[in-house]
């Protein structure tokens, strides 16, 4: 039991840093590392991850951020339907030019900044990526080639164009 | 073995160290006479290289001390305490009631008109039954009393029966619908047991004038003080009731 809390104190700073690249917010960001965590501890007492550590907390951190994304998606449909306006639209759309890779990764989709960090930044394996989104290598393989062009459109300076808003 | 010219997921397991390295350095060759494509790969691999780059401050944030898995793991105990005090009270309101939501409401107004019937039942399903685990067990010189301030401000002190051979093991938390309520079993070399009930006094259940009463084979003794009800409850007709009686002093 403390072994596990000893190999989770080594990695909460990656968490962290995935958790803020997904949510863009740093408060939120520790609210999801900290239910992801929880999530873990109890999930380690009956089932133990086959693989590595650190793919697994970051599978359970990235289907906890889809969820609590998904509500808060329906909370500001329902709000819109109550108050007859959209609170919750995205900031003029992403014609935004970037200026930094960073600012440009910021720009991609959900999906697509997640795939980077863990491929890019983490240097996790194809397979590894593919068992958390549960798709085959594959796909993982395109869809990291479809972000990186994203991404490299985006770092140029180029306006995104409704075509590679289809992409996502 | 990768096949050329490279397709463009060989490119990106190239960018992503992900190739055999017999491939890699055949495609290390195959680029050096494809400036065009080796531009393109050259361009991933400075994104990659920058975005590692910038992202690597987030790794050297201050730690929260909220994250710790010490701390989270208490918190977890806390929200299963929660629910295994919440799944107690549904026991008792189903124990009292019976089945059936009128027979509950009957339950519950009998249950205000006479003091204590829920430290009787916490008797019944704890100290009889064994229904639940306990929430804390005193462990060599643990301290049963520290447990039971962290849940009721300035309650009066739990009684001392060491003299009769009675010493507190265990404590479980309930919840009332005036709030939190304990109960901790004391246990004689025997294997005897009383247990000591602390509860908020509801609305309708006020404090207690000093008294006591018997039903279904236990006795009640109950009292109030510092805003608290209390009861010492054991099997009647013992003589542990008569221990009681002269043991506790209030």
């Amino acid at each position: 039991m403390h072994e596990l809390d000893e190999q989770l104190r080594e990695l909460i700073p990656r968490l962290r840093r995935f958790a803020v690249s997904l949510t863009r917010n740093p408060s939120s960001a520790d609210d999801l590392v900290q239910a992801s965590l929880e999530r873990a501890i109890v999930r380690w007492a009956d089932k133990r991850p086959e693989g590595e550590l650190r793919a697994w907390l970051f599978s359970i951190l990235y289907r906890q951020f889809l969820d609590a994304h998904r509500r808060s998606r329906r909370y500001a449909r329902m709000l819109e339907f109550f108050t007859g306006r959209d609170d919750a639209q995205p900031s003029v759309e992403r014609t935004v030019m970037a200026q930094s890779t960073l600012q440009a990764f910021d720009q991609l989709n959900t999906e697509q900044r997640a795939l980077l960090l863990w491929v890019s930044v983490e240097g996790m394996s194809y397979k590894e990526v593919a068992e958390i989104l549960e798709v085959p290598v594959g796909t993982v393989m395109s869809r990291l080639s479809r972000a990186r062009q994203a991404l490299r459109q985006l770092s140029d300076g180029e306006i995104t164009s409704p075509a590679l808003r289809i992409l996502k | 073995m990768i096949s050329l010219p490279p397709s463009e997921r060989d490119l990106h397991a190239y960018v992503d160290h992900q190739l055999l390295e017999a491939d890699r350095r055949q495609l290390e060759t195959w680029l050096a006479a494809h400036p065009d494509v080796a531009a393109q790969v050259l361009a991933w691999q400075t994104d990659a290289q920058h975005l590692r780059a910038s992202l690597s401050g987030a790794l050297q944030q201050p730690a929260n001390p909220e994250l710790d898995p010490a701390v989270i793991r208490q918190r977890i105990k806390r929200h299963s305490r929660r629910h295994l005090a919440t799944a107690a009270v549904l026991l008792i309101a189903v124990s009292i009631g019976g089945v059936g939501g009128w027979q509950a409401r009957q339950a519950t107004l009998l249950a205000s008109l006479l003091p204590m019937t829920d430290a009787m039942q916490a008797y019944r399903l704890f100290a009889q039954d064994n229904i639940l685990p306990a929430d804390y067990q005193v462990q060599g010189h643990g301290d049963m009393q520290a447990w039971l301030d962290r849940y009721f401000n300035q309650a009066y002190r739990l009684p001392d029966l060491s003299q009769a051979g009675f010493k507190a093991v265990s404590g479980r938390l309930l919840t009332t619908d005036q709030g939190a309520a304990a109960m901790v079993l004391y246990e004689d070399p025997q294997g005897r047991r009383i247990s000591f009930y602390i509860r908020p006094p509801g609305p309708s259940n006020m404090l207690l004038p000093r008294g006591s009463r018997s039903a279904d084979g236990l006795q009640a003794e109950y009292w109030s003080g510092a805003g608290y009800n209390y009861a010492m409850v054991s099997p009647a007709d013992e003589p542990t009731t008569q221990m009681l009686k002269q043991t506790v002093k209030f």
